[in-house]
């Protein structure tokens, strides 16, 4: 039996390497359509060009342009916007999303039909949304402004997506329409994981639901609120599909919802009313989200790394 | 779970039935104008349609080519699922399975992309399609989207390799199977739970993406839904009316999907960051 099993061993090990290749098709498309560009943009920000003809080194000029030159203004006015959009989307989904999994964490009645309700915007893509909004929103016959006209609120009735004051909070609330579902449920579902012992005890010394809530519920989910916080923080910096449904590349009015997803697509592939200005410059406004997103991508992977307790 | 007394319970219901109606209202009101004419529309906004009429549908679907935006749609979104299913579970196989040198450095390269949006690198994968000739086809799209699938199904599939019995493997390993045949007539029947939320998460993902045949797509009879729906938009854009009926052939398909199988749709979407 011994002997049998060592030939089985032996031969295993000629397969030894065979086993390496199951790998190389996920390397591979990987590396190639998703790592390597990432290094290959940030090298491209070195460079003018305008995406044929030779390449021109031109060392920091791009960064020089887009942080203290003519572009500076645009640009930080998009970091600024990016913040904006990562605080009041985080308001607007973290703090409703864990009131509204408490109370349906409750056990009441009907719990499966508004899961469904609440989750449903989630799998419409953002596109249609933001299309369909900004026909909702329609200044002239938008049903929106004839529904606030209709229960009185008639001061609230303006032109949202026009008016430079109110078009980018508009955004952040509809984008934060769209998500809301998602961190409900996932609050939810971390909400269930809670030891019914650990609440049961606690309600036989006595301890009111709300103290419950707030000091065994709370803080046996706030992992997943940090984890929430994160991917939201590199969601923010990355928006682009949403601004560009209701407001075109121009980010209007007036720029005042650009953020640096317009601001790149515009530089490296032109829009309506502007060239192109290069794929360098584009590159290096990407190479500059990178730098903000980077730290907490790390600390992200480093979180689920630990959480799933490593690979062995 | 929290109990509530009578009055909590009322307060409850109303919070919750209040986020629905606001869930709901653009919803409805996306149905409800897709059956109206444009004077109707323009004049009575919150109004039932005067005659239920599926008028504005049918010149939609017309004037579109929606036929063909569904059939890319799928066509794009079966084969990169089916891409990432096959290279993913085969590579978690492995980074769960065998002990090698630099294993866990792979795992975590391969996991890192879950925090970095690929749209990122857009401009230097806009340029390779271009230098391989594959700008402009099914096949650019299948494989961006494979590649940004790859981290976060990895993670997926590497977690679940871990709650798989081993029995079943080893005694296949005495009976003299190979890594390949263990994989595919072992572990891969007993990944499928796995692989259902692989696959809803990147279907959501790849059907809705609009990004990515924004840039690499030009070509007309190519076109996704998304893309398709902003050609739309723009060609049509004071015939609400065509455009209330377009949106709502977008939706629809979907939304059956989902509330047919809300609750797979839900545990898929939702299971990558509670883990």
């Amino acid at each position: 039996m011994t002997a049998k099993v060592n030939v089985v061993h032996k031969e295993y090990a000629v397969k030894k390497h065979l086993y390496l290749l199951m790998i190389v098709p996920a390397l591979v498309v990987y590396t190639l359509f998703a790592a390597y560009p990432f290094i290959s943009s940030l090298s491209l920000s070195f460079f003018d060009w305008g995406g044929v003809g030779p390449k021109k080194f031109i060392g920091l000029q791009n960064y020089q342009m887009i942080l203290h030159g003519i572009l500076s203004q645009e640009f930080y006015r998009a970091v600024v916007h990016n913040a904006i959009y990562f605080i009041g989307t985080w308001a607007l989904t973290i703090i409703p999303g864990l009131f509204f999994a408490f109370l349906l964490n409750s056990g009441l009645k009907g719990t499966n039909i508004f899961k469904i309700i609440f989750f449903f915007p989630n799998v419409l893509p953002i596109i249609v949304i933001g299309f369909l909004f900004s026909l909702l929103l329609n200044p002239q016959w938008g049903p929106i402004n004839a529904f606030l006209r209709g229960i009185g609120l008639e001061a609230l009735v303006r032109p949202w997506l026009g008016d430079v004051k109110f078009a980018f909070p508009t955004i952040i609330v509809i984008s934060s329409w769209k998500m809301l579902g998602f961190y409900i449920l996932v609050f939810l579902a971390a909400m269930l994981s809670v030891g019914k012992d650990q609440i049961e005890a606690a309600r036989l010394d006595g301890a009111s639901e709300m103290h419950i809530g707030w000091s065994i519920v709370l803080p046996h989910i706030f992992p997943t609120v940090v984890t929430l916080t994160i991917l939201k923080f590199i969601g923010a910096f990355n928006v682009f599909d949403i601004v560009y449904a209701m407001e075109g590349t121009q980010a209007g009015p007036a720029g005042a919802t650009d953020v640096l997803g317009t601001l790149f697509y515009r530089l490296a592939f032109g829009g309506l009313g502007s060239t192109a200005m290069g794929m360098g410059l584009g590159a290096a406004v990407v190479s500059l989200i990178f730098v903000i997103v980077f730290p907490l991508s790390i600390l992200y992977v480093f979180i689920l790394d630990r959480r799933m307790g490593g690979i062995e | 779970m929290i109990k509530f007394g009578p009055v909590g319970k009322t307060i409850a219901y109303i919070c919750l039935i209040a986020l629905a109606f606001i869930n709901l209202f653009p919803i409805l009101m996306l149905f409800i104008s897709s059956l109206k004419t444009t004077k109707e529309i323009f004049l009575t906004p919150l109004a039932l349609p005067q005659v239920w009429s599926l008028k504005n549908y049918t010149q939609a679907w017309v004037k579109s080519n929606f036929i063909t935006y569904f059939r890319n749609s799928a066509i794009v979104s079966v084969l990169s699922i089916g891409c990432i299913i096959m290279v993913t579970s085969m590579a978690a196989y492995v980074i769960a399975r065998f002990k090698f040198p630099g294993r866990r450095a792979l795992f975590l390269y391969l996991i890192a992309g879950i925090a970095l949006p690929v749209k990122l690198a857009i401009i230097p994968i806009f340029l390779l399609m271009r230098d391989l000739h594959i700008q402009d086809t099914y096949l650019s799209l299948i494989l961006v989207y494979t590649a940004g699938g790859v981290a976060f199904s990895m993670f997926l599939l590497v977690n679940f390799f871990k709650s798989l019995p081993r029995e079943l493997e080893e005694s296949a390993k005495i009976d003299g199977a190979g890594a390949f045949r263990i994989y595919w007539s072992i572990d891969l029947p007993l990944l499928k739970p796995a692989l259902a939320t692989v696959t809803i998460f990147n279907f959501i993902d790849v059907w809705n993406d609009f990004f990515f045949p924004l840039i690499l797509i030009n070509k007309k009879e190519l076109r996704t839904i998304p893309l398709g729906i902003q050609i739309f938009y723009g060609e049509y854009n004071i015939q609400w009316n065509l455009l209330f009926a377009a949106l709502n052939i977008a939706v629809i398909p979907i939304l059956i999907v989902f509330v047919i199988m809300s609750r797979q749709f839900i545990s898929g979407l939702t299971e990558g960051a509670v883990k």
